[in-house]
C-alpha cells in the first residue's frame, strides 16, 4: 500500500508547509508573547511540529487497514486508543531523548510538561487520523468515479457495438447470386457490382473505428447499396431523393441510415409486385439535420407489427450517442412508411 | 425415361430466373415450361399446367414457396431455393428435402435434379413430407397472416380479421369480418400458432377471437355458450376447459 504523502507530491508540500507554519508561529509565540527561553522554544516547537508530523504520517497504516465501514466501532476505538498511545510513547520518549542533552539538570520541566505533551501527542493524534480519514476518503472516492466513468465508457462500446447494424446475410448472398447470374449474360456489369459491394461492405467494416462521419459519405455508402439492390429488384426499386447540399457537411453517426433503407427494402420492395418508390428528404434546420425516408408498402399483404429490431436499435443507438430520446420518429400512414431521424449538430462558429 | 421433365422456375429475381434458366438450357431431361414472378402467378400455373418438377423460391412477395404449397391442388416435385433462411433450413433438415443454396453451381443443380428422377423412378410420395414442412413454425413465434384460395383468387388473411375457426373433419373454415374461407389444416396448427392471448380454443370445434366475444352465457348446469359481436349474435358451444380457458383470459 503506497503512502499517499509519497504517492503525492503536491499533498506532501502542502503537509510540510502547514506543519512549518503553525511550527514558526508557535515558536514566535513562545519567545515573544510567553518570554520561554529560545532553546526551550525550539526544543519544544521541533518536537511538537517536525517530529510528530514525521511520526505521524505512519497513521496512514491504521486507517488505511481499519476501514470504517468493514470495522465495528468499539474495535475502532480500541485499535485507535492502543496505537495512539503506542504513538504518544514513542513521540514522548524520542522527545526528551533530544531534550535532555540541552537541559541536562533541569528535570523538573521534564515532570512538568509531561501530562501536557501526553495530552498534546493524543490530540495530535486525532488531528492526524481525521486528516488521513479525509485523505482516504477523497482517494477512493476519485478512483470510484474514476472506475465508474470507465466502466461506463465500457457498456457505451460494448452496447454501441451491439447495436450497429450487421449486413444482412439475406442480402449478402442474394447478391452474390445476381453476380453469379451477371458472369454468364454481363460479365462486365457483374464486375461492376463486386466492386459495389466491396465498396460498400469495406465502409460497413469501417464503423468499428469512427462513430461520425460526414453526412457526404453515409449519402455515397446509401447510394450503393441502393445501386446494389437495384441490380436485384429491377425497376421495382425506384430512389428518389431530395437532398439539399447545405447538409452534405453535416456530421452522422456511420451506417445509421443503412438499416433504414434496408427495412423499406423488405417490407415495401420485397412484399409486393409493383413498383415502390423511396422518397429520402434532407433538410438542415438550425443545430439539426432532418432526415426523412418514406416508402410505399403494400397494407394488404401483411400487418406491421410496429417496431422491429432493426428500427428499435437506431432508435437505442441515437437515444446512447445524442443522450436525448425520440430522435426518431415513425408514421404509420397506411399505404407508406415514414422514418424520420432528427441529428443534432454541434453548433458551429460562424 | 423418355419424356423430358416438365419443369417450371418459380422466383421473384429476375437475375436468378435467368442464371436458372441458363444452367437448364442444355439439361436433355428437362423442358421449361414457364416461369412465374411470384406466388400467385406460380398456384395458378402449376394448377394448369401441373409440371413435373418446380424450382421454387422460398423467400418472394405476397405469398411465400411455404405458403403457396398450402394452395396447390396439384403436388408436383419441387426443388426450394433459398439464399440464407435459417428457419426453412430447419424445416428441410428435420424433413429430409433437397434444396438449393444460392448461389449454387451447375453440378449442385444437376445432382437435386437427379434426386428428383430417381424419386419418381421409385414412386416416391412426398406430398406428407411438404405437408409437414407448411406445419413448421420456427421458434416462438406465432403466425400473423393465413392464405387461403376461394376458386380461383387468392387471399390473405391477416390474424386480426379472424373471428373465429370452425372445424370441418380434415378443413377449417375460417370465419373473418367479410365472409368465409375455407383451408386444409388442422385446429392443432391454429391453436398452436395462434397467439393465446389473443385467440381461444373454447372447444373441440371452435377457435374464437377474443375481442370478438359479446357474452358467456349459461345454456344449461355446467354447460356454456359464447355470443359473439355480429349482426346475427353468432353463438358457439363451449366446452368444460374452454370455459377454464376463457375465464382465466377475461378474468371473471
Amino acid at each position: 500500500m503506497r503512502h499517499p504523502l509519497t504517492e503525492n507530491y503536491r499533498l506532501f508540500i502542502f503537509y510540510a508547509l502547514f506543519w512549518t507554519v503553525i511550527g514558526i508561529i508557535n515558536f514566535v509565540l513562545l519567545v515573544l508573547w510567553y518570554n520561554v527561553p529560545f532553546s526551550y522554544s525550539l526544543l519544544d516547537t521541533s518536537t511538537t511540529y517536525i517530529l510528530y508530523p514525521l511520526l505521524g504520517s505512519s497513521i496512514w497504516y491504521s486507517i488505511r487497514y481499519n476501514s470504517l465501514e468493514e470495522v465495528s466501532i468499539l474495535r475502532l476505538i480500541l485499535f485507535h486508543l492502543t496505537a495512539a498511545s503506542i504513538l504518544c510513547g514513542i513521540w514522548v520518549y524520542i522527545s526528551y531523548a533530544i531534550y535532555k542533552p540541552f537541559i541536562g539538570h533541569d528535570t523538573n520541566y521534564l515532570t512538568n510538561s509531561l501530562p501536557s505533551k501526553v495530552f498534546l501527542g493524543y490530540i495530535m493524534y486525532i488531528i492526524f487520523l481525521v486528516f488521513f480519514y479525509a485523505v482516504n476518503y477523497y482517494q477512493s472516492l476519485k478512483e470510484k468515479i474514476k472506475k465508474e466513468s470507465e466502466y461506463k465508457t465500457l457498456i457505451r462500446e460494448a452496447e454501441l457495438q451491439a447495436l450497429k447494424s450487421q449486413i444482412n446475410p439475406h442480402f449478402l448472398f442474394n447478391s452474390l447470386n445476381s453476380i453469379s447470374s451477371l458472369t454468364v449474360s454481363n460479365p462486365e456489369k457483374a464486375q461492376e457490382m463486386v466492386i459495389n459491394l466491396s465498396t460498400f461492405m469495406r465502409y460497413s467494416l469501417m464503423h468499428n473505428e469512427k462513430e461520425m462521419v460526414p453526412f457526404s459519405r453515409e449519402f455515397e455508402n446509401i447510394k450503393l447499396y441502393l445501386s446494389i439492390e437495384k441490380v436485384r429488384f429491377g425497376k421495382k426499386l425506384n430512389a428518389e431523393f431530395e437532398i439539399d447540399t447545405h447538409c452534405l457537411d453535416a456530421e452522422i453517426p456511420n451506417m445509421i441510415l443503412q438499416p433504414l433503407f434496408e427495412n423499406a427494402i423488405k417490407y415495401g420492395v420485397y412484399e409486393t409486385t409493383e413498383q415502390v418508390t423511396i422518397k429520402t428528404t434532407c433538410q438542415c434546420e438550425g443545430n439539426v439535420l432532418e432526415i426523412t425516408i418514406v416508402n410505399d408498402f403494400d397494407s394488404n399483404s401483411m400487418k406491421r407489427k410496429g417496431e422491429g429490431i432493426g428500427l428499435r436499435n437506431i432508435r437505442k443507438r441515437m437515444e446512447i450517442i445524442y443522450n436525448q430520446p425520440d430522435l426518431m420518429k415513425i408514421t404509420d400512414h397506411k399505404t407508406s412508411f415514414e422514418v424520420q431521424l432528427i441529428i443534432p449538430q454541434k453548433p458551429t462558429l460562424s | 425415361m423418355s419424356e423430358k421433365l416438365q419443369t417450371l422456375i418459380i422466383e421473384d429475381e429476375e437475375l436468378a430466373r435467368n442464371l436458372l434458366r441458363s444452367y437448364l438450357k442444355d439439361q436433355p431431361d428437362i423442358e421449361v415450361i414457364g416461369e412465374c414472378e411470384n406466388g400467385f402467378d406460380g398456384v395458378k400455373t402449376i394448377n394448369e399446367k401441373k409440371p413435373d418438377l418446380v424450382f421454387l423460391d422460398i423467400q418472394m412477395p405476397k405469398i411465400t414457396g411455404f405458403e403457396m404449397i398450402e394452395l396447390l391442388d396439384f403436388k408436383p416435385k419441387i426443388i426450394f431455393t433459398t439464399a440464407y433462411d435459417q428457419y426453412a433450413l430447419k424445416a428441410f433438415e428435420l424433413n429430409a428435402i433437397d434444396y438449393l443454396l444460392k448461389p449454387f453451381s451447375k453440378e449442385r443443380m444437376i445432382a437435386a435434379i437427379e434426386k428428383v428422377k430417381q424419386r419418381i423412378q421409385n414412386n416416391e410420395d412426398i406430398d406428407e413430407k411438404l405437408e409437414e414442412l407448411t406445419n413448421f413454425r420456427p421458434g416462438e413465434e406465432f403466425i400473423d397472416r393465413v392464405v387461403v384460395k376461394d376458386r380461383h383468387k387468392i387471399n390473405i388473411i391477416t390474424v386480426d380479421q379472424i373471428r373465429y375457426i370452425e372445424s370441418l373433419d380434415d378443413y377449417v373454415m375460417i370465419y373473418t369480418h367479410d365472409g368465409r374461407h375455407m383451408k386444409q389444416k388442422t385446429m392443432k396448427f391454429f391453436e398452436t400458432n395462434l397467439d393465446p392471448k389473443n385467440f381461444i380454443r373454447i372447444h373441440r370445434s371452435y377457435i374464437v377471437q377474443v375481442d370478438n366475444i359479446a357474452e358467456i352465457q349459461q345454456y344449461e348446469k355446467e354447460s356454456y355458450i359464447v355470443i359473439l359481436k355480429d349482426k346475427d349474435k353468432t353463438k358457439l358451444k363451449v366446452s368444460k376447459t374452454g370455459y377454464k380457458k376463457i375465464k382465466e383470459i377475461l378474468h371473471f
